[in-house]
């Protein structure tokens, strides 16, 4: 017993120290950006949670619940507490609550930036949980160490990327484990469990609606699989009642749940096993012959009454239709050509072959040998798991932003195959080779993987069934440690160079590197922002693309017209509308909207690619949605369908707000001998009209690296007398040439008597 | 306290009494050819600077500051200004507010062109006068380019040419008299809301030089004709262009009338009194309103919220007051109008007049939130454009701010509480009537 005991001390002793050293290593290696640059939030939507988060712990969470954001969306404003998912703000205003409780005083922002990072140990633990509960303790070390480190998630959660995605992948992860857990326990208090971390997941993140639909497909299937049984009714119907009601207590959330067709599947399904509960009942009343056809008449019936009721109720209004969004998931160009706001975000665009290696590398080949482990053993939770691979690969391959609800999955099925792996490698001899593997695993970067297999050798995993491998020499067994533990180190290489390199940048500051490896940092956009904030009317109203706007809102603090909060696409459209339209037509617009400020981003000087410009076509396409009649996308390309900005370019582009708004004065700027001036090193080429001049909106500011310009918009009153231009006068003038000089100040008069002395008076003609 | 205040009001008052008047010339007989025409000017407080328009000294501004608030260009000949002078510092001054009086004539000089075309308006070709072959005075002549324009033509606003009467020898108001002309016309583009035709010609008249032979079609017939135009910018400048230097001369303010065909006769002609009104109008002491204060707050309240909640009633005053003898008094109207606008105006009501000589209107703001402002835009003729916009944000309810309890939910109540209830029985039924009362302890 004394052994035993300190056999089981000792595991949970590797246990501990493995999930301990996958949360350092995963939050270390999320911390660079905040080495390279500082404590600063990234990107766009962070910057509007930040900005949400920090009004929430100054006046307070009802005050938070009820604000209403006279600055953005003006003149039509937000609700932000109904329209945003409270539960990031919620925690990390509980965490700096908490903290400054015990007289820590660290700056909210400093909370937000680490948010992510300290979430992802959590996600890491709540891995190794449900891995350990689908498979054994050793597949969920495995799982864990992969979490931490897997780039496709550390692309949402490096320090300062304070998004929803960053606790939600976390509570995710946890709800799938209590529900796992349920279902293998039957016990309603875990499935009380199961609906309380989802009521965080629905608080903190809009893909709640992947668990809402995953977990009632898992019963489905388990049910249409014969393995219906009273744990399986008893998790399901206490987690979805009491998860639908949790849900509906987040006000953005509101009705939906039960008013939009994405939740109709869980309810389908609610009723569903309500009926086979029922119908399992009578069986035990009815013979077996009568209750087999009994049994497919009730359950046909029930599916398609349950089918008839939402489609009849779709019909009558009572359900919304599918959401865009969710058509986009079915149909890849579905968005493309019925809803440019959405297909416009490069995070919905189709996922390529290549990011699926560039987020997950030596997972993508693994896990579908530990899909193949699950199917071959298969057991009620093994079914969930199954599913969610199959749906999240799905999903995966249509929206790139869906990679990060596939790489948990990804860990957790690579986990299973490693932790088969090595226990078919491993289990024959058990003397010679922990010692070795240790040796060898020791120089692998990350700590958290090489106490493996002391840890997944250590459990008697009951549903395995090891068969002796016949034939399998020590050399051949060898080799395969030693590949697995190469694969394993180049992994770890290959996920911390990708955050370094490709996820860690703030996407606020931007770096270069010179020829000789110096590194420059461009600051433009805060220099922008902070000019703004300096040089302003406290209520100036800026236009920007939407793209902008929550930056203008945080780091300006001025008004915004739209921002990345994309609810309303007419007012979009309307922006759109103006940035292509010309000078005078726009002004119109700007008029009505009341705007000061117009600020575009600007690349061509330095090469940056992500500029107005180049998303330029995205705003002609949105405005031509609501405005056909003025806006026409295919005006803006040259007759070879084209979109240039060179002298080739359609003279629509080449007189759009945005293009004078890029160029202006650029082609007088020439950046280097080897070039013309007024050329573009986004596009390489000259840009086509150089020589204009703006009528309605004057220059206010342009940054070092003319990245972000600003204009003011001429108010009315300055364009104070109805001047004639020479072209349209009716009495044609001659020109008077001045007789003026330094010297000389005195005017002419005509027909002036001059006086001369000593001379008859002339008149001079 | 007392006494500083009211001698900052006298030098405030003196201030604006004494306006300061950059009179150009052609030459200096002018400035005896328009003697009643400057002394009514002076008597009114102005103080008059008169200078020959090729001066080289000639400055409108000092170090950045206007030394004059009003120009009065009586040069129609000039080419080009001396000094500091040109159309540009003259348009510039026009665009700082200043006002600006200019009478051409038919031999107009391309420095006035070149003025008239900033301001929005041409002045007919060189030696063109308007003619009128039916009205011309008896003493045209005979050319007929000395026309009698009849009062009737002026514009319809009696804020920049007066109600269009004088008081007659038996000190009775009677119509104006017809008015004396001898110059140019003046061509206005009509689309233009800016530029007001104050005098045009009768539909008799057109414009064209009557020394040749009508080859083409004048530039300008009948009431097209405008002898005198007026500009209000959009900063409130006011610019006013004659097209006949004589209208404003001694000549022909004393001058009888006679209408030869018609046989009628007037002792005096009315280009005093409208003389006197537009000069009034140009240098602004008719017609300048401005917003004293504006108030707006709920019904019952007296300060401002912070922000108004969706479907509130508000009170929304405003005080207008308009410049009388260089004195603020409240204006005087029943059609000045609020809107409440979000893009679009959601409410437009018309203001109403307090007993104090406020404005007020009173609305339920409608059940739409969003930023909105408060807009009143009084755009009248003749009268400076009064436009105050204020901004107020309008949220949707609080969470608090709900019914809390819906009539229509009683059912569900009634359910919610009976089954509580009828579980509560029930468990007591479950527990006590079993056969086994140590049942209960198992879940």
């Amino acid at each position: 017993m004394w052994k035993l005991n300190s056999k089981g001390g000792f595991t949970s002793l590797i246990i501990f120290t493995v999930l301990a050293l996958a949360w350092i290593a995963g939050f270390a290696s999320r911390l660079f950006a905040v080495i390279r640059f500082e404590s600063i939030i990234h990107e766009f939507d962070p910057w509007f949670n930040y900005r949400a988060t920090a009004y929430m712990v100054e006046h307070g969470f009802y005050n938070f619940l009820n604000w209403f954001d006279d600055r953005a969306w003006y003149p039509l404003g937000r609700i932000v507490g109904g329209t945003v998912y409270p539960g990031l703000m919620i925690t990390s205003g509980s965490i700096h609550y908490i903290l400054h409780l015990l007289n820590i005083n660290v700056h909210i922002r400093d909370v937000c930036v680490f948010l992510a990072p300290i979430f992802s140990g959590l996600t890491a633990i709540s891995t190794y949980l449900l891995t350990k509960e689908l498979w054994s303790t050793g597949a969920g070390l495995f799982a864990a160490c992969f979490i931490a480190i897997v780039p496709g998630y550390i692309s949402r959660s490096v320090a300062g990327s304070y998004d929803n995605e960053g606790i939600a992948i976390f509570a995710l992860q946890f709800t799938y484990y209590l529900w796992v857990k349920s279902v293998k326990s039957g016990s309603i208090f875990w499935s009380c469990m199961t609906a309380l971390s989802y009521f965080y997941m629905v608080s903190a993140w809009g893909g709640y609606v992947f668990i809402i639909n995953l977990i009632p497909l898992h019963v489905f299937v388990l049910i249409l699989m014969g393995r219906y049984s009273n744990r399986l009714f008893i998790s399901y119907t206490t987690f979805y009642i009491l998860g639908l009601l949790l849900s509906m207590q987040i006000p953005f959330v509101g009705f939906q749940p039960i008013r939009t067709s994405e939740h109709m599947a869980a309810s389908g399904v609610f009723a569903l096993i309500v009926a086979v509960a029922a119908l399992k009942y009578c069986q035990s009343v009815l013979t077996k012959s009568e209750f087999k056809t009994f049994f497919y008449f009730g359950v046909l019936a029930v599916a398609s009454i349950v089918f008839l009721a939402v489609v009849v109720l779709t019909y009558a209004g009572y359900i919304a239709p599918w959401s865009g969004r969710f058509y986009s998931l079915w149909d890849v160009s579905y968005a493309k050509i019925h809803i440019p706001i959405i297909a416009s975000v490069s995070e919905h665009q189709p996922t390529t072959w290549f990011s699926f290696f560039f987020d997950l590398h030596v997972l993508v080949p693994t896990f579908p040998a530990g899909l193949w482990y699950c199917i071959k053993n298969i057991n009620d939770e093994r079914v969930f798991v199954v599913l969610y691979a199959l749906s999240a690969v799905y999903f995966a391959g249509v929206m790139v932003r869906l990679m990060l609800t596939l790489t948990p999955v990804v860990c957790i099925l690579s986990g299973v195959a490693f932790s088969t792996l090595l226990d078919f490698y491993l289990r024959d001899n058990d003397t010679p080779r922990p010692n070795e593997s240790d040796d060898e695993e020791e120089k692998a970067k990350t700590g958290g993987r090489r106490l493996y297999d002391k840890a997944g050798r250590v459990p008697k995993m009951k549903h395995e069934q090891v068969r002796e491998p016949d034939g399998i020499g020590s050399n051949l067994r060898s080799f395969v440690l030693v590949v697995l533990v190469l694969l394993l180190m180049l992994f770890s290489v290959h996920c911390t160079w990708i955050t370094s390199n490709a996820y860690s940048s703030p996407s606020v500051v931007l770096a270069s590197y010179g020829n000789d490896g110096t590194r420059q940092i461009l600051d433009d956009f805060r220099e922008a922002y902070y000019w703004l904030w300096q040089n302003t009317q406290d209520d100036a109203r800026i236009m920007s693309w939407w793209d902008y706007g929550y930056q203008i809102a945080g780091m300006a603090n001025r008004t915004t017209l739209v921002d990345n909060n994309t609810w309303n696409n007419s007012h979009i459209a309307l922006v759109g509308k103006a940035m292509s339209s010309n000078e005078s037509a726009a002004y119109k617009i700007m008029t009505s909207l009341d705007v000061d400020y117009v600020l575009v981003i600007f690349g061509g000087v330095i090469g940056y690619s992500g500029d107005d410009i180049n998303k330029f076509l995205w705003m002609v396409r949105i405005a031509e949605g609501e405005h056909p009649q003025e806006i026409r996308e295919s005006d803006y390309f040259t007759e070879q369908g084209e979109f240039r900005v060179d002298a080739q370019g359609s003279p629509t582009l080449l007189n759009c707000l945005m293009y004078k708004l890029s160029y202006y004065r650029f082609g007088e700027l020439r950046l280097d001998y080897r070039n013309p001036p007024g050329f573009d090193r986004t596009r390489n080429t000259i840009i086509g009209n150089k020589d204009f001049s703006l009528t309605y909106l004057e220059e206010a500011y342009t940054t070092e690296h003319w990245l972000v310009r600003i204009y003011r918009v001429k108010k009315p009153h300055e364009f104070n007398r109805p001047r004639i231009p020479v072209s349209s006068r009716i009495i044609k003038s001659q020109h008077f040439t001045s007789k003026k000089n330094s010297k000389r100040r005195k005017g002419t008069l005509k027909n002036k008597a001059l006086v001369v002395k000593g001379k008859r008076p002339l008149k001079q003609s | 306290m007392r006494f500083p205040g009211i001698l900052l009001i006298s030098l405030f008052i003196n201030s604006i009494s004494a306006k300061s008047t950059l009179v150009l010339l052609d030459n200096v007989l002018i400035k005896e050819t328009h003697y009643t025409f400057f002394q009514s000017l002076r008597d009114r407080g102005y103080e008059l600077t008169f200078k020959i328009a090729d001066d080289s000294s000639l400055h409108l501004a000092k170090y950045g500051e206007y030394i004059y608030e009003n120009l009065i260009i009586f040069a129609p000949s000039v080419e080009e200004f001396g000094g500091s002078l040109s159309v540009d510092t003259i348009t510039q001054f026009i665009d700082d507010g200043g006002n600006v009086l200019v009478a051409a004539s038919s031999s107009t000089g391309d420095a006035i062109r070149e003025l008239a075309s900033e301001c929005g308006l041409e002045i007919d070709e060189e030696g063109a006068y308007v003619i009128d072959h039916f009205n011309f005075d008896a003493t045209d002549s005979g050319q007929h380019t000395k026309i009698i324009v009849p009062s009737k033509n002026l514009i319809d606003a009696p804020v920049i040419v007066g109600d269009k009467t004088e008081i007659d020898n038996n000190s009775e108001k009677q119509e104006l008299s017809p008015l004396l002309y001898q110059g140019t016309g003046i061509l206005i583009d009509t689309e233009n809301p800016l530029v007001l035709p104050l005098l045009t010609a009768d539909s008799t008249a057109y414009s064209y030089n009557p020394n040749q032979p009508i080859k083409e079609y004048p530039h300008a017939v009948g009431k097209n004709v405008v002898l005198i135009a007026g500009l209000q910018a959009r900063n409130n400048a006011r610019v006013v262009f004659s097209g006949s230097l004589s209208f404003f001369s001694d000549e022909f303010i004393t001058s009888p009338l006679e209408k030869p065909q018609d046989e009628i006769k007037f002792n005096r002609t009315g280009n005093k009194i409208v003389a006197d009104e537009i000069s009034k109008w140009v240098f602004k002491e008719h017609g300048t309103l401005r917003v004293r204060s504006v108030k707006h707050h709920k019904l019952g309240e007296t300060e401002p919220p912070k922000a108004y909640t969706v479907m509130d009633k508000v009170v929304y005053t405003i005080e207008i007051d308009i410049l009388k003898d260089g004195e603020w008094v409240p204006f005087e109207a029943d059609d000045i109008q609020l809107e409440f606008v979000r893009i679009d105006p959601f409410i437009r009501t018309t203001l109403k007049r307090q007993s104090s000589g406020e404005y007020q209107a009173k609305f339920k703001i409608p059940d739409v939130y969003g930023v909105y402002q408060f807009k009143v835009d009084y755009d009248r003729v003749g009268y400076t454009h009064l436009y105050s916009t204020t901004q107020v944000s309008v949220r949707p309810l609080q969470h608090t701010q709900y019914e809390r309890f819906i009539p229509s939910a009683y059912p569900y109540y009634a359910s919610a509480f009976s089954m509580m209830f009828g579980v509560f029985i029930f468990s007591f039924v479950f527990l006590h009537f079993k056969d086994e009362p140590e049942k209960k302890k198992s879940d």
